[in-house]
């Protein structure tokens, strides 16, 4: 027993030992703050720096400036542990207080560091109170407004302190506040809160020189739903746009023409050119015509100079074709009476021409030539050239072929893409197949004048005939060949002064080497060649016209080449023109041998007529 | 004529209203009473003042700070001595019964002793603050203006005492500060004072006129402000 109480002595004394090891004198207190809530009293607080083990007491000692009495704190209990409040009667304003805590322990004691408090800068308000959060219903859209009171141990109502406010709002689930600094005024209005959301509310204030108090308890407000402005807006914007729309309706109805002109444009009709309905329905149809006529058309300009006015073919003697005023009157009357042809004739009907050529002087026989000018619309002139009495080799003859040994003109520069061919040139003009009407009546006369007439007979009317030479190939070619005219002279009337020459073919030299038609010598071997009188045209170069001379049998095989050429060349051609070699059989006299070579080489003119 | 058209108005209007006397008077401000011009009443006067001082005092808070800030290495408030300001000697509460405690007339002569007290210190504080290199022109132009708003300042309570005296709200025992009130600011020691401590004074004296104006105005006119 006793052995447990020496033991239990023992350890004692060995743990107050250790105790006293570890005791400490007590560790330097801290002034934590002082802080004044109405600038009337104030607070003082410290933290204890360790009690060493030792129970300790703090103790607060202070002095005023400049004075050296120390006073303790009167009230330790007031404001809690560790803290001395100073009441009304200690706490002097603009005067600087010098604060310890000391720490007494049985070890020692402590003492704490000295603050200097001047009790007018360490005001720190209490919180506002009685914040009420209140939601108000205006025009704009309802705000909130704010309200509190100040805290009540603050006066400012003597003027002694001034606060200023200040509170700030927030949804629960923003992080940031929003502050608002409401002044010394104890309301606030907050706008531009979100309907249907709940808002938390707190306020604070200050004194004019001093800390910020704490913030309030939090003050929830519910901001009810309305009509948001947006939803206004957009009633206003469907508003417009109807308007809008109705606007635009309204304005395409009006102007409903235009608009189906524009989306779909009329299909323009047909129109010619230079054709006006309002002439016709105004009923000047001339005028109406008129505009359709193409000036210019045919080309007479260019032809001018390619006419060929006439061939001066003169023998020793002067000779000259002289009318037999009769014999012309007669056949000039046969000319006139009608033939059955109805094939284009033209305006400028040669037989007229033929006409006034009968009713001019009649002179001479035969031998003076007289050149026939069918220069109307331009076409070629046949050139019936004097039938000079026959000269043997006529040396003049060449010589003869005088002076205006023009070209043949190219009867028709037709603007037809076709090449300078025997078809252009036979594109004749209806003075072309007059004549040979002309000569149709006066073939039952055949020889009796001295006219040298185009063979027609044998030869049907066609268009753009040439005299081609008959295929006679004995003829001399440099030599107008005139012997046969006077051979029939004898059974000739000396009345026809006009007399026909038939171009035999053109010498390089560009002369005509004609062949009177009444030539006895003539052999009748043209008829192979279906009767040509008229010369062959081979091409017009240069605006030269080219005749060829061909043999009879050569004239069959050239003929069925031209047949062919002209087959080839028709089916070269275009549909827009279809080759028609066919002849117009216009004449029922036509004869029977001219069938075969029925449109041989020979064009129809509306073949080559352009078409309009 | 060189005479242009200008000139030849000129002379007319110059011939019609030049003062024949050639004298020029100025009319009194208000001669004719309240009706004539506006005359401020003395909330305020006393608003203008308090704001005055508020300015003041803001000034000179911003100075001291800074002067600590720059010039004193340690903030703590130990080891600082202070001499006695030399306002000290101004009777001043020190509370706001003590405060309320006085009349009005001795309130305002208070706030007027203080700001009489400062006009030099201030002049002084101004002066060495320009010559010396470490400070800024900032706070040189600071410590200028607050010299001068301390003038304005008495100026106006000046003016204020007058006001409150027609209205008959004060006695007639509020006396001008005689020459012999102006004291120069010499400490127990006789030394002059450094700028430091000029300006730790002043801001506490700024403070108190400034108190003192609030609470002198909400006694005479209580509004919604106080």
């Amino acid at each position: 027993m006793l052995r447990i109480q020496l033991c239990i002595t023992g350890i004692n004394y060995i743990l107050t030992y250790i105790k006293t090891l570890l005791q400490y004198p007590p560790g330097k207190p801290r002034l934590t703050s002082c802080r004044s809530p109405e600038k009337e009293t104030f607070t003082c607080w410290w933290e204890p720096g360790g009690d060493g083990g030792l129970p300790t007491t703090y103790a607060l000692y202070y002095h005023l400036e400049n004075s050296e009495t120390v006073y303790e704190c009167p009230d330790y209990r007031t404001a809690g542990e560790s803290s001395c409040f100073f009441n009304k009667n200690d706490t002097s304003l603009w005067v600087n207080y010098n604060i310890t805590v000391v720490a007494t322990n049985a070890l020692g004691k402590n003492i704490s560091d000295p603050v200097e408090v001047d009790v007018v800068y360490i005001v720190q308000p209490n919180t506002p109170e009685n914040v009420t959060a209140v939601v108000v219903h205006d025009e704009q859209g309802p705000f909130v407004r704010v309200s509190w009171e100040k805290p009540r141990t603050a006066d400012t109502r003597s003027g002694w302190i001034t606060l200023l406010y200040q509170l700030r709002v927030k949804q629960e689930k923003d992080k940031e506040w929003e502050v608002y600094d409401a002044g010394m005024q104890k309301y606030y209005n907050v706008f531009s809160l979100h309907p249907d959301k709940e808002y938390m509310v707190q306020v604070r204030c200050k004194p004019d020189h001093g800390f910020w108090s704490e913030w309030t308890q939090t003050t929830y407000v519910k901001i009810p739903d309305y009509i948001p402005r947006e939803r206004s807006l957009w009633i206003m914007i469907t508003i417009f746009s109807v308007f809008i729309v109705l606007i635009l309706t309204w304005t395409l109805n009006v102007k409903r023409n235009s608009v189906k002109l524009c989306l779909l444009p009329p299909v323009p009709g047909p129109k010619i050119k230079g054709f006006e309905k309002q002439l016709l329905k105004s009923g000047k149809s001339e005028e109406v015509f008129n505009t359709l006529v193409i000036q210019g058309f045919p080309p007479t300009t260019d032809y001018d100079e390619l006419l060929v006015e006439y061939l001066e073919v003169y023998d020793n003697e002067e000779q000259e074709l002289v009318l037999d005023g009769k014999d012309l009157s007669e056949d000039c009357m046969k000319s006139k009476s009608p033939s059955d042809s109805d094939s284009g004739r033209g305006s400028c009907d040669s037989r007229t021409l033929l006409l006034e050529k009968c009713m001019e002087g009649r002179e001479g026989s035969g031998s003076g030539s007289d050149q026939h000018q069918y220069s109307q619309h331009g076409e070629t002139s046949w050139a019936s050239t004097e039938s000079s009495e026959s000269q043997g080799p006529a040396p003049g003859s060449p010589e003869s072929a005088d002076g205006r040994g023009k070209t043949w003109p190219v009867v028709f520069s037709s603007p037809q893409p076709q090449t300078h061919h025997h078809y252009q040139v036979g594109a004749a003009k209806p003075a072309y197949h007059s004549v040979p009407e002309i000569l149709n009546h006066s073939s039952p006369h055949t020889t009796p004048s001295n006219y040298h007439q185009l063979h027609h007979q044998d030869i049907p009317q066609q268009e753009g005939r040439f005299s081609k030479p008959a295929c006679r190939h004995s003829q001399s070619y440099n030599q107008f060949n005139l012997d046969g005219v006077g051979t029939p002279a004898p059974g000739v009337p000396p009345s026809p002064s006009l007399e026909y020459v038939e171009v035999q073919r053109v010498n390089p030299e560009n002369m005509l080497l004609l062949r009177p038609l009444s030539d006895p010598n003539r052999e009748p071997e043209g008829l192979d060649c279906a009767g040509e009188d008229y010369s062959k045209v081979k091409e017009v170069t240069n605006n030269i016209l080219l005749l060829q001379r061909d043999t009879s049998h050569q004239c069959v095989d050239y003929y069925s080449q031209y047949l062919d050429n002209q087959a080839d060349q028709c089916t070269t051609q275009q549909p827009p023109h279809p080759c028609k070699p066919a002849v117009h059989q216009s004449n029922s006299r036509m004869p029977h041998e001219g069938m075969r070579v029925m449109g041989n080489g020979y064009v129809d003119s509306t073949v080559l007529m352009p078409s309009y | 004529m060189g005479l242009s058209v200008p000139a030849v108005a000129v002379l007319l209007v110059a011939l019609l209203c030049l003062d024949p006397h050639g004298r020029v008077g100025s009319a009194p401000i208000c001669a004719h009473g309240p009706s004539g011009c506006h005359v401020p009443s003395l909330a305020d006067l006393f608003d203008r003042v308090i704001q005055h001082s508020a300015r003041m005092h803001s000034l000179s808070n911003d100075l001291h700070s800074e002067f600590e800030q720059y010039f004193l290495p340690s903030k703590n408030h130990i080891g600082k001595i202070y001499r006695k300001c030399h306002t000290s000697n101004i009777l001043t509460p020190n509370g706001k019964e003590n405060a309320q405690k006085l009349a009005r007339e001795e309130l305002t002569e208070v706030i007027l002793k203080l700001l009489m007290a400062w006009r030099d210190p201030l002049f002084q504080l101004h002066q060495s603050m320009a010559h010396q290199q470490d400070f800024n022109s900032f706070s040189s132009n600071k410590a200028l203006e607050m010299g001068d708003m301390a003038h304005e300042l008495r100026k106006g309570v000046e003016k204020v005492a007058e006001k409150m005296r027609v209205l008959g709200m004060l006695g007639n025992s509020v006396t001008g500060l005689s020459a012999a009130e102006a004291m120069l600011p010499l400490s127990d020691s006789g030394e002059a004072m450094s700028d430091y401590e000029l300006l730790y004074c002043f801001r506490r004296d700024s403070n108190k006129v400034q108190n003192y104006l609030k609470i002198l105005k909400c006694r005479i006119v209580p509004e919604h402000d106080c």
